[in-house]
């Protein structure tokens, strides 16, 4: 255990985050749909691409659509053992199973929570849509709903596991309040309307971090967890509201044996300063930068200008390890081994030690295709291995 | 007493259950562009059908194409690009930051801009203001130089396919200015670009209506009074209307449905405050609307807020 412990801070450590696509198969077979044959082939090719281990018998459920309940079920335990193996295969170093078994990472929390109730589909951008619920009542968890999939990785995993966690704020942050925030007459005064406002939002958030997060990570922790990572991508988004975002988070791991890590995306991350430097129970920030950054080769600051903000990381008074975002989730663009080693050498440079930089993709690669997401994870370890090179580390 | 009463729906408005699972489809190679096309008419029809019934006086094509508010112009114009993916201020939807990448010059036209297809006038359109657009988009250089840029070979060129196409309201959406702010140097260029835009949407054919929102833009209200537009729009649901003063020379929009909740505002208090601030600032013209666009919240819901506009709109005249 101590050994695992250990490995986690390991230089220039590898890690997936968030969500792999969900294959055809897996989608069709979980809607009862009947799979065509190009559906079984998918599945065929990439369980020989990867060695996924008994894949045929995959095949064989799959041949027998539409399926039942028990069926279904099954099917999404297969597209968890694929996409581990895929992050495995890719050479990761720490790996989950791009939350194959969730149906989305807001969704699959609500959907296990009482207390909310769904309202629609709402834009995230383009054609991504996302499922928005609003909080009526009192919030409660049914159960810890991570828990089986966690089992099941355990138990067939090589490389060490990291389980993502959907966040206190992000869950707040992505519902409708209608229980919380009551009085919205608009001719009182503005500043008292903010006041209130933020006193229900502070309300709401603490509530989901106590009555949700809370006991899923107790009950990973019983179940062997060594590593969560709270995903917090809305955690920005309001910048009024960065101290409910840090203290939800230190209410859901406060007094908890586990390495703790957040996860924050598409924002302008200035936003976070100084309002971070109380989150004293965060190991580890993996962030997404390269969404933002050039694409021609370089290590000066003027060639990776999307990691222009990193040093504010490095100047956090408890030092936690920052998470390098490197691959562009957002485009097919299959970043090369060098542009990858460039912005690790860039931000080793800014950090002064490589003990403090792990490598990671920006986001959850679920927008991104299988292959495209493959070939973007090997370069990326292939890009830690020359910067490993270069600092003389492997 | 309050002489006019405009109710019209701004801005993005969601697209349905239907269009959502066929956009889905479509990108995954499931469902034909045929009928992801039949779907979003069925969403043109349903959005014009709600303005109908709630009795707007203008009509939007509701933007239902759109995939944020700059990306028509981008495909319009040579120079931009469109890439990064960026937070649409604070809220759980993003954008991609138009990228400058040489010379902006209109070049395959405004068509998807401008298209009266599908509805009937008198017809709004929505673009985005110069100043938001200069600011949101990924660029190196001087920030008033690409507005008045923007202003002149890019909004200006598309307003102009608008008149042609008898489009009788422009509103520019304003964000940027109420949620950062802007300097006290950039309001001149700010004023210059708006120019641009209103010497090819003559007052009698064509209303300009600059709307701002996210913030509370109360400090600026007196500089805003004095722009190149009909009316000035304001964000009741975070503007501190107290400090607004009277008389409010020339149109005033009030925005106060919230875009972003999904509690539907009640009638009687809603008019009430309406009344009250219309007596307090006296504008020569009345626009309502929401404070900002509804695609944040399921179709379902921004369609009882449209309805709840129209019967909130009605109420103020009643009384007035």
């Amino acid at each position: 255990m101590s050994e695992a412990r250990a490995r986690i801070s390991t230089p220039l450590l590898t890690h997936e985050l968030g969500s792999l696509d969900k294959p055809g198969w897996r989608v069709k077979a979980n809607a009862g749909a009947q799979l065509e044959e190009g559906d079984v082939e998918e599945a065929r090719i990439w369980g020989e691409r990867l060695q996924v281990p008994d894949y045929q018998d995959l095949l064989e459920l799959l041949a027998r659509s539409p399926l039942g309940e028990e069926e279904r079920a099954e099917v999404r335990r297969w597209s968890s053992r694929y996409g581990l193996r895929l992050l495995e295969s890719a050479g990761l170093d720490v790996v989950y199973d791009g939350e194959q078994q969730r149906s989305e990472m807001y969704a699959w929390a609500v959907a296990h929570a009482d207390g909310f109730e769904w309202r629609g589909s709402v834009r995230a951008f383009d054609n991504k849509y996302y499922s928005k619920a609003a909080v009526t009542g009192p919030l409660s968890l049914r159960e810890p709903y991570h828990n089986d999939e966690f089992s099941l990785l355990s138990s067939i995993a090589r490389s060490m596991l990291k389980v993502p966690v959907t966040g206190p704020y992000t869950i707040a942050d992505w519902s409708f309040d209608e229980r919380f925030f009551r009085n919205r007459d608009l001719a009182l005064p503005a500043s008292e309307r903010r006041r209130t406002r933020h006193a229900a939002r502070r309300s709401f958030v603490q509530e989901v971090a106590r009555e949700l997060i809370r006991p899923n990570l107790e009950a990973l922790i019983g179940l062997g967890a060594l590593w969560i990572q709270i995903d917090e991508p809305g955690a920005s988004t309001n910048r009024e509201e960065l101290d409910l975002f840090v203290e939800s988070f230190n209410v859901a791991v406060e007094g908890l044996d586990a390495f703790f890590s957040t996860h924050l995306c598409f924002s302008d991350y200035e936003l976070f300063f100084p309002a971070i430097e109380a989150m004293h129970g965060c190991r580890q920030f993996a962030v997404g930068f390269a969404n933002y950054d050039a694409r021609e080769l370089g290590r000066s600051g003027d060639a990776r200008p999307g990691y222009a903000v990193i040093s504010k990381f490095r100047d956090l008074p408890y030092q936690p390890i920052l998470g390098l975002g490197v691959l562009d989730i957002h485009s097919d663009f299959v970043e090369s081994p060098e542009l990858v080693r460039d912005r690790i050498l860039y931000a080793v440079d800014v950090f002064g030690d490589p003990n403090r930089i792990q490598v990671t993709p920006d986001c959850g690669l679920r927008t991104r295709s299988w292959d495209v997401a493959y070939r973007k994870l090997a370069n990326m370890v292939a890009g830690v291995a020359l910067a490993k090179r270069e600092l003389r580390l492997s | 007493m309050i002489d006019q009463v405009i109710a019209y729906q701004h801005g993005i408005f969601p697209r349905s259950e239907d269009v959502v699972a066929a956009t889905r489809g479509l990108e995954r190679g499931r469902v034909a562009r045929q009928a992801v096309d039949a779907r979003f008419e069925a969403d043109l029809d349903l959005f014009v059908q709600t303005q109908r019934e709630a009795r707007l006086d203008y009509f939007s094509n509701g933007m239902l194409r759109w995939q944020d508010v700059f990306r028509p112009f981008v495909e319009a114009c040579s120079g931009l690009q469109a890439r990064a993916l960026v937070r649409w201020f604070d809220n759980n939807s993003f954008f991609r930051a138009p990228e400058i990448i040489g010379a902006l010059r209109p070049d395959v036209g405004f068509a998807s801009v401008a298209s009266p297809l599908g509805v009937p006038e008198p017809r709004l359109a929505c673009l985005p203001s110069p100043y938001l657009f200069s600011r949101a988009a990924h660029a190196s250089g001087n920030r008033n130089t690409l507005m008045l840029e923007v202003a002149k070979y890019v909004l200006r060129p598309a307003i102009e396919e608008l008149v042609k196409q008898g489009c009788g309201l422009v509103h520019l959406q304003e964000p940027w200015l109420a949620y950062f702010g802007i300097e006290l140097g950039d309001w001149d260029e700010f004023e210059r670009a708006l120019h641009e835009l209103r010497d090819v949407a003559p007052a009698d054919l064509v209303t300009i209506v600059l709307h701002t929102y996210f913030g509370d833009v109360a400090p600026y209200a007196a500089r805003l009074r004095g722009m190149p537009v009909d009316a000035v729009g304001i964000d009741l649901v975070e503007t501190d209307q107290s400090a607004l003063r009277g008389p409010w020379e020339g149109g005033l929009l009030l925005g106060l449905l919230d875009g972003r909740s999904s509690v539907v505002e009640p009638v009687e208090e809603s008019a009430r405050l309406i009344r009250s601030i219309a007596e307090t600032l006296e504008p020569s013209a009345l626009y309502l609307s929401s404070n900002c666009e509804l695609e944040f919240l399921p179709s379902d819901v921004a369609r009882r807020k449209v309805l709840r506009l129209g019967e909130i709109a009605r109420r103020v005249r009643e009384a007035s």
